[in-house]
């Protein structure tokens, strides 16, 4: 045995229990996940193989199917920009040079590490239509407030208004985006007289593209797979508004004891979030620049 | 020499770290972790599953500790799991590891009585247990927990909804005795509505039950027992559907729904809105009978059947239960059965009997209501007694008892929201629960399930 085989199966062995749970819990599950996909399986009785049934059912005979798809991406494509502006515009007020400037940044990032459920509950009361604090606020200036999370108008809308309470921990990472900008591009900008604004545009956000791009990746794989908020706070109602994908899943699985049909589910959002993945990186060429 | 020193005690950690990793995933459930739980170690241990939490829990508990007493073969180890409960009895049966026995409320019986995981209680029965059972049971008990003929749902209580009212509330109004039909409980119920200055409901008049416990008090019915078939789209069903939508229309969609929003949903404790005084009358189930004289034991209010509309069926309304089931894969099927009597009264009604007044709930069969214990309840608690007289009526319904019947609660709940919501009207509620369904049959087929 060389001493290069000798060294990896010592770092393998050492790496062994992480291995072994990753091939028990995670690899095995996943690539069973496909074979279930195409059979009928409801847990207690072995699989029965049934084909494409499954995935041409959700195709063409589920409506809920298409309908929680249509709203995860709605979901998505709102939650997920305005989470980055959110989270780029705190980071850029953050990284002001003021007295006490730590504290701020503590009070801001407080929320992200308030445990999910938590929060939920207390935006529960926030949000109440009629005794919450935000239409009580409202009232106070005339305005009859909307019934948020019992609307099916709201509903989503008042998720997405949740979502930015935890976007602390994505302005910390903002925040070391910024820290990492070289401090001579500022200061031949100044020195060529480029305004505040135009050194934003021309300096600070074309170097913070790289940390952008990987927010928005990583938030678009989370947006697609939205559910403890949804599950605690509105169980996918009213009237199916806040049926997301991961929640009718769920429920299939779980619910309705088909697992066969989850999987299939399971499989498709794991293409179409490979898919949108594949795109995001396809564009970073164009706007992502690595550069500094 | 050193290196080769160092060479064996790299692979001896090695070698380690391996064994270290196979039995942290492999090794055995320490059985310490049971046993030092358990008060008779030399028994029979019975491992008991339930969903009660809070006070419920306690008297769980001391029902449990009551059977344990009351022999020495068995010791039913009980567990509460609120949260995810169906889950986890279907992992624990998948891992040949259910619990022996476990009391369910939700509408599962037939999805997985349907999948084989339920052992018929035929099959556990003596067929003198089984001729008491079929005896002295009340008629709806026949009918829920009931797949296909078998029973897989042993109902240990019973559940039928009555009208919780305010008398003084009413006299205020200037309605002198409670509403004989359901047209004028609806129409005095104008009256008994509160609302402030902005025109916030701040007490509702009448809140109705749900439309699957409101359809059969007009003749509606969501399944046909004699020809097994669902019947969503019987012409009453969508009468009482236009019903709740037009008291909704009235009181208000929007109205009620923030009302609704701003109330305690909680069911454990004295938040109950009807207690707080959220409503002048309010359709709920027995167990608050309990619950108004633990917390708030000066209220004034009484109980009455939901009255029928006109031309409707008296007494009607929707049956359901709370049912002890046992996995076909238990360890200990007699020791579960054994407990499962004790609780039911097919033991001894008597005793069981106590058990029904500390939780307040409903027995499941007429021999435990008889005992003397529980009529010194109801004389205690006369409100009581309007739900042991509903649960006897001949026109309880059960719920479909369908293999996808998940799947058809769900889709009523939903298409009544929206209704509720005047967002489709009940005729649309009613045609696209139909096809929602059909839908699902259709999937079902395809995929080769029986039903």
């Amino acid at each position: 045995m060389t001493t290069k085989t000798r060294r990896d199966l010592v770092g393998l062995g050492f790496i062994s229990p992480w291995l072994i749970g990753f091939i028990a819990f995670t690899a095995w599950p996943f690539l069973r996940s496909i074979q279930l996909s195409f059979t009928r399986y409801d847990i207690v009785r072995p699989p029965k193989w049934v084909g494409v049934s499954n995935y041409q059912s959700l195709f063409t005979n589920d409506e809920v199917f298409r309908n929680s798809a249509w709203i995860t991406l709605k979901f998505a494509a709102i939650s997920v920009p305005l989470m980055i502006v959110a989270g780029v515009t705190l980071a850029l007020l953050l990284n002001a040079n003021i007295r006490g400037i730590a504290f701020y940044r503590t009070v801001f990032f407080l929320p992200s590490i308030v445990p999910t459920v938590a929060s939920t509950a207390i935006f529960m009361w926030i949000l109440n239509p009629q005794i919450g604090l935000v239409n009580g606020l409202l009232s106070k200036i005339g305005i009859t407030g909307p019934g948020w999370l019992n609307d099916p108008k709201w509903a989503l809308w008042s998720l997405m208004f949740m979502g930015l309470w935890g976007v602390g921990n994505s302005m910390v990472i903002y925040l070391a985006g910024l820290k990492d900008i070289p401090i001579y591009l500022y200061e031949a900008a100044i020195v060529d007289g480029a305004s505040p604004v135009k050194r934003l545009y021309k300096i600070t956000l074309p170097m913070l593209t790289p940390v952008i791009f990987f927010n928005l990746v990583m938030g678009v794989i989370s947006a697609l797979q939205y559910f403890t908020q949804a599950y605690i706070m509105t169980n996918g109602g009213p009237a199916d508004s806040t049926r997301f994908y991961a929640l009718y899943l769920f429920d299939r699985a779980w619910r309705y004891a088909d697992m066969g049909y989850a999987s299939a589910m399971a499989w498709i959002l794991f293409v179409a979030i490979m898919l949108l993945t594949a795109a995001l990186f396809g564009t970073q060429k164009r706007w992502v620049h690595y550069g500094g | 020499m050193a290196a080769r020193s160092l060479a064996i005690v790299r692979w001896i950690g090695v070698s380690l770290a391996l064994v270290f990793a196979i039995w942290l995933y492999a090794r055995p459930a320490r059985k310490t972790d049971a046993t030092s739980l358990r008060r008779y170690p030399n028994r029979i241990s019975v491992r008991f599953w339930h969903m009660w939490s809070a006070e419920w829990k306690d008297v769980v508990d001391r029902i449990v500790d009551r059977f344990n007493k009351s022999q020495d073969k068995y010791e039913v180890i009980a567990l509460s799991v609120p949260g995810g409960a169906d889950a986890k009895f279907l992992l624990g049966a998948m891992g040949g590891d259910p619990p022996d026995v476990m009391a369910q409320w939700n509408p599962v019986i037939p999805t997985w009585a349907e999948g084989g995981m339920l052992l018929p209680f035929e099959d556990i029965m003596s067929p003198q247990e089984r001729a008491q059972f079929e005896r002295e049971s009340y008629p709806i008990v026949k009918r829920v927990g009931q797949y296909k003929g078998k029973t897989y749902g042993f109902p240990i209580g019973l559940q039928v909804k009555g009208v919780f009212y305010m008398p003084q509330a009413f006299k205020e109004a200037g309605i002198k005795e409670f509403p004989k039909t359901w047209e004028e409980l609806v129409s005095v119920s104008e009256r008994l509505t509160k609302r402030d200055k902005e025109g916030n409901i701040v007490r509702l008049g009448f809140m109705p039950g749900s439309w699957t416990e409101t359809a059969p008090l007009f003749g509606g019915d969501f399944y046909d027992f004699k020809q097994g078939t669902l019947t969503l789209d019987n012409p009453k069903n969508l009468a009482c559907l236009e019903n709740l939508v037009a008291i909704r229309k009235r009181d208000g969609y929007d109205a009620v729904s923030r009302f609704q929003s701003s109330l305690n949903s909680s069911s454990y404790a004295g938040g109950w809105p009807f207690i707080v005084g959220a409503f002048a009358a309010d359709v709920d189930g027995p167990w608050r009978v309990e619950q108004i004289s633990k917390y708030a034991p000066t209220l004034d209010y009484a109980t009455a059947l939901v009255p029928p509309p006109k031309g409707g069926t008296p007494g009607a309304g929707l049956g359901s239960g709370n049912f002890m089931i046992i996995p076909r894969s238990a360890r200990q099927k007699a020791g579960a059965w054994a407990f499962i009597k004790f609780w039911s009264g097919l033991e001894d009604p008597e005793v069981a009997a106590e058990f029904y007044v500390w939780g307040g709930w409903l027995p499941p069969s007429d021999a435990v209501a008889r005992a003397p214990i529980y009529q010194d309840y109801m004389r205690k608690h006369p409100q009581f007694r309007t739900f042991v007289e509903a649960i006897s009526s001949p026109n309880i319904r059960a719920q479909p008892p369908v293999a996808y019947q998940v799947f058809v609660n769900d889709a009523i709940t939903k298409l009544e929201d929206q209704a509720l919501r005047g967002e489709i009207s009940p005729g649309q509620a009613v045609s696209q629960l139909r096809t929602k369904v059909d839908q699902e049959v259709l999937r079902r087929k395809r995929l080769g399930y029986d039903e």
